[in-house]
């Protein structure tokens, strides 16, 4: 009987550590507690040990109170007459952990934590699927709750235009955009298209002639971004030949492997591969050079075609934010885009630092609704 | 500098004690993460991304590395115990090891799981350090098509799991390639099958549907048989370790295991799942004991746990050797890296050999420390068992609803898992073989994906399939696995017609 005892406590106690150790993705509040000054030596280390090593890290209810934070906050944070913000805040990342929406969001998160610029307890949560369509639908059960955030690129627009969404991102409250990446053209090391000249002839004399890959599927970002550029050069993109592949890397595989003539993605991904020299970047899609592995590669306006392409991402309030909080979003975004943690995540995630605000990124969003709009309907991926 | 200087310099960089304590720290982790349904390597890893900021990069790989390798060892633990696969790759753990649990043979069960991933996991390392750029380079000869001729062997290995009929088997199969379709389908962003509903836009998730077939289907069918279950519990018979007997049938289903993990999920690339039901299917071929394998035969636990280990360890050289992430949660580690200022690819090995080396070294470790820690861990584990059943069932039912839920917080996954145990339940009163739908939604997918990028890429025509080597080699080793059982049927003709003719 003994036994028994033991066995079932010892299972009992790993659902607990199960709990202790799983929590980050999920809704579980950990009171991730602003770091005291002595701990600002290793910030990072900090919130989120707690959570993933139950070995050593205090559980989270022994982790000090988060009712302690203000005082070392104080005179850090902006005040507001309502006094906003006096409750926990979540961030939702509309993908799964370590993606490209996660790994901002957790960004953010750690950022307001590290410079104390959020009083309360903060945490991300993840709402997996249908392209950020499943984030979408949770922050609308969210109206008018000041203390969701969402975090968003493109896709926002691209899939509200296709109607993958059912709820209108109109609705969200723009409060900053942050960061923004770019799109590069791929070629092989031993491709016989040097430049963007050579390519764009040959797309020219026929433009199902040269594949190119990319990583999702047909009508969203690395497509897109090729389809304006085509269109730009006269190449009617409708009878361009691309292949969707499931991620990067199995697209890379087909590049390297020499399945297809080209390939479209961000820059951020191809670095490793263009600083190996296992492929060569023919265009980059900004307005200006990129710097460092990228200095040599020509932009798609330098080389003749007026096109650029952005990759931007930003955060959004729940729909029907207060004024508020709104206005308190702005000038903390601001203030966070500025410290040393962000540029610092930044330079590791080799993002590039995009900050507008509120109403900036507002009426660059209608500018990029519209603009897509006119591009996805002239290559028939909207009717 | 050659090969022992620089294994020194990895042993050198491995063996500090901070870095000792992050091995084991990401093994223990791992292994708890893979005990766990739900919550996979990549979500452990991507979480523990923030902690590695202020790491050396070489502690945060081999953190990161224990995490992977650990998850792999303890995926099996609950497929052996409650038929509750922990990760995709162990889904085909259950057939037999769950087998061998209910007739008392879980320790071995869980001895062979520990020592085959131990192998696996050593020769991975073994070939990452000596011909790993070698492989690479190979790997790169896969593409879509050869992507879909592989698929299309493993797709073969249905017929190992049929038990009975072949008919149901291929009925079961064919459900679950349909399941694999539901989601945007890739090539053309048509959402298929999905009702307006955005969670089904990405597909059903894998184990939501392997947990409900197996893990659920199993607490209806004892809460059917309530009146014997209630005070039964599955005893323990023979050792907790391994007789003599079971090693002499493991080792070469360890090699077997091993081998062909390694090329389907390394070297090729598809994943750690197929690699174990690539391997199974080999075992249902090559093994002595063929007609046990179902029923609790050790060769069916020996081989996938080994199969996965070795993918895992393949995906490594592609992470590695290529920079190109050969699997999700190699994908992650990729990101990690970059975010500690490393570049994988080719250049690695050259510009930071402390590094690489070094990680090699602790891959070492890390599986003595699985190795270790496993072992022990299997008395303990077979204790659950001796819980009596009506309580096992409850136990089984909170793991399968913590562990589906906790992959991405989805009422809707509960609902769903629950439907496939209804379902499973059926299937089970029908004597239709539930494997084959999980073998179905594990291929359907890339083989249809794999299959149209290579109709592209070929303009439409099917010869490419056959007309580049490796896929048509591919193809070949599909019909001969499909028509080896008729073989000897062939030779009796001959000989009949053979003799006729000569009489007459």
């Amino acid at each position: 009987m003994f036994d028994k005892k033991v066995v079932l406590f010892a299972l009992f106690a790993l659902i607990v550590i199960v709990a202790a150790c799983a929590p980050a993705p999920t809704a579980t509040p950990v009171p991730t507690v602003a770091p005291k000054p002595t701990e600002a030596s290793k910030p990072t280390v900090a919130p989120t040990a707690a959570a993933a090593k139950p070995t050593d890290a205090p559980k989270p209810t022994e982790a000090p109170k988060p009712t302690t934070a203000p005082t070392v906050a104080t005179g850090l944070v902006p005040a507001t007459k309502g006094g906003y913000p006096n409750k926990a805040l979540e961030i939702v990342a509309p993908a799964g952990a370590g993606g490209g929406w996660d790994t901002l969001a957790r960004t953010v998160q750690r950022s307001l934590e590290t410079e104390k610029l959020y009083p309360q307890p903060t945490t991300v949560v993840n709402k997996v699927g249908g392209g950020g369509g499943v984030g979408l639908a949770y922050i609308f059960t969210k109206k008018a709750d000041d203390y969701e955030l969402v975090v968003y690129s493109p896709p926002l627009i691209i899939n509200t235009l296709n109607k993958t969404f059912e709820n209108d991102y109109k609705e969200l409250t723009p409060l900053a955009k942050l960061i923004t990446d770019y799109q590069v053209i791929l070629v092989k090391a031993d491709s016989p298209y040097k430049t963007m000249g050579d390519l764009m002839a040959a797309l020219k004399k026929d433009p199902g002639a040269v594949k190119f890959a990319g990583a999702s599927s047909p009508g969203s970002m690395d497509h897109l971004a090729i389809a304006k550029l085509a269109k730009n050069a006269g190449i009617d993109p409708g009878k361009m030949s691309y292949i969707a592949f499931n991620d990067v890397g199995s697209g890379l595989t087909a590049l390297l492997g020499g399945n297809v003539g080209f390939m479209s993605t961000g820059v951020g991904e191809a670095i490793p591969q263009v600083e190996a020299k296992t492929v060569r970047a023919l265009g980059v899609s900004s307005a200006e050079r990129r710097g460092g592995v990228m200095k040599d590669v020509p932009t798609w306006k330098e080389s003749g075609w007026n096109v650029t392409y952005e990759v931007w991402r930003g955060i959004f309030g729940a729909p029907g934010m207060s004024a508020d909080a709104k206005a308190w979003w702005g000038e903390t975004l601001k203030r966070m885009s500025a410290t040393k943690t962000w540029k610092d995540s930044l330079d590791k995630l080799q993002w590039v630092d995009a900050y507008a605000d509120g109403d900036s990124f507002a009426k660059f969003l209608d500018e990029e609704f519209q603009s897509y709009k006119v591009l996805m309907t002239d290559t028939g991926f909207i009717k | 500098m050659n090969f022992f200087d620089n294994l020194a310099l990895g042993f050198g960089v491995a063996v500090t004690p901070m870095n000792l304590v992050l091995a084991f720290i990401g093994v223990f982790l791992g292994t708890i993460i893979g005990v766990l349904p739900g919550i996979g390597p990549m979500t452990g890893i991507a979480l523990l991304i923030p902690i590695t900021f202020g790491l050396e990069p070489t502690s945060a790989i081999i953190l990161m590395a224990g995490i992977y390798y650990g998850a792999m060892y303890g995926g099996s633990t609950t497929s052996i115990l409650v038929n509750a696969p922990g990760e995709s790759s162990s889904v085909v753990t259950c057939f037999d090891g769950y087998q061998m649990a209910k007739k008392g043979r879980a320790g071995p069960a869980l001895a062979a799981a520990a020592i085959g991933s131990f192998i696996a996991g050593t020769f991975a390392t073994l070939v990452l350090m000596l011909v790993g750029p070698a492989v690479a380079a190979f790997a790169l000869n896969f593409g879509p098509p050869e992507y879909f001729s592989l698929m299309f062997a493993g797709l073969t290995v249905v017929t190992s799991l049929a038990g009975r009929s072949l008919v149901k088997a291929l009925l079961s199969t064919t459900i679950g390639l349909a399941i694999a379709t539901i989601g945007i389908d890739l090539q053309s962003g048509v959402p298929r099958y999905t009702f307006r509903n955005p969670e089904l836009l990405d597909g059903l998730e894998f184990l939501v549907v392997a947990i409900g077939l197996f893990a659920l289907s199993e607490v209806i069918v004892n809460l059917c048989n309530m009146n014997q279950a209630v005070q039964e519990r599955l005893e323990i018979k023979g050792g907790l370790w391994m007789s003599k007997e079971d090693w002499k049938r493991s080792i070469p289903a360890f090699t077997r295991g091993t081998l062909s993990g390694f090329f389907v999920g390394g070297i090729a690339g598809a994943g750690a799942a197929v690699a174990s039901f690539v391997s199974y299917g080999l075992e249902k071929k090559m093994c002595k004991y063929k007609d046990e394998l179902g029923q609790g035969a050790i060769e069916g636990v020996a081989a996938p746990e080994a199969a996965n280990n070795a993918a895992a360890g393949g995906a490594m050289i592609h992470l590695l050797c290529l920079g190109i992430p050969g699997s999700g949660t190699t994908a992650i580690m990729l990101g990690a890296l970059l975010m500690i200022g490393l570049q994988p690819g080719p250049l690695l090995f050259v510009q930071n050999p402390q590094f690489v080396w070094g990680l090699i070294a602790s891959m070492y470790i890390g599986n003595v420390m699985l190795l270790v820690l496993n072992l022990p861990l299997v008395g303990m584990w077979v204790k659950i068992l001796d819980i009596p059943l009506y309580l096992l069932m409850v136990f089984i039912i909170l793991f399968s609803f913590l562990g589906v839920y906790t992959m991405n917080n989805s009422v809707q996954d509960l609902f769903l898992m629950v439907g496939f145990g209804v379902i499973g339940y059926f299937l089970r009163r029908l004597d239709i073989p539930a494997a084959p739908i999980i073998l179905g939604m594990v291929l359907g997918d890339l083989m249809e994906q794999a299959m149209r990028q290579s109709l592209m890429i070929s303009d439409g025509s099917l010869a490419i399939f056959v007309t580049r080597p490796i896929s048509l080699f591919l193809l070949l080793l599909a019909v001969i696995s499909i028509t080896n059982p008729y073989w000897k049927y062939i030779g009796i003709g001959w000989r009949k017609l053979f003799g006729r003719s000569a009489a007459a």
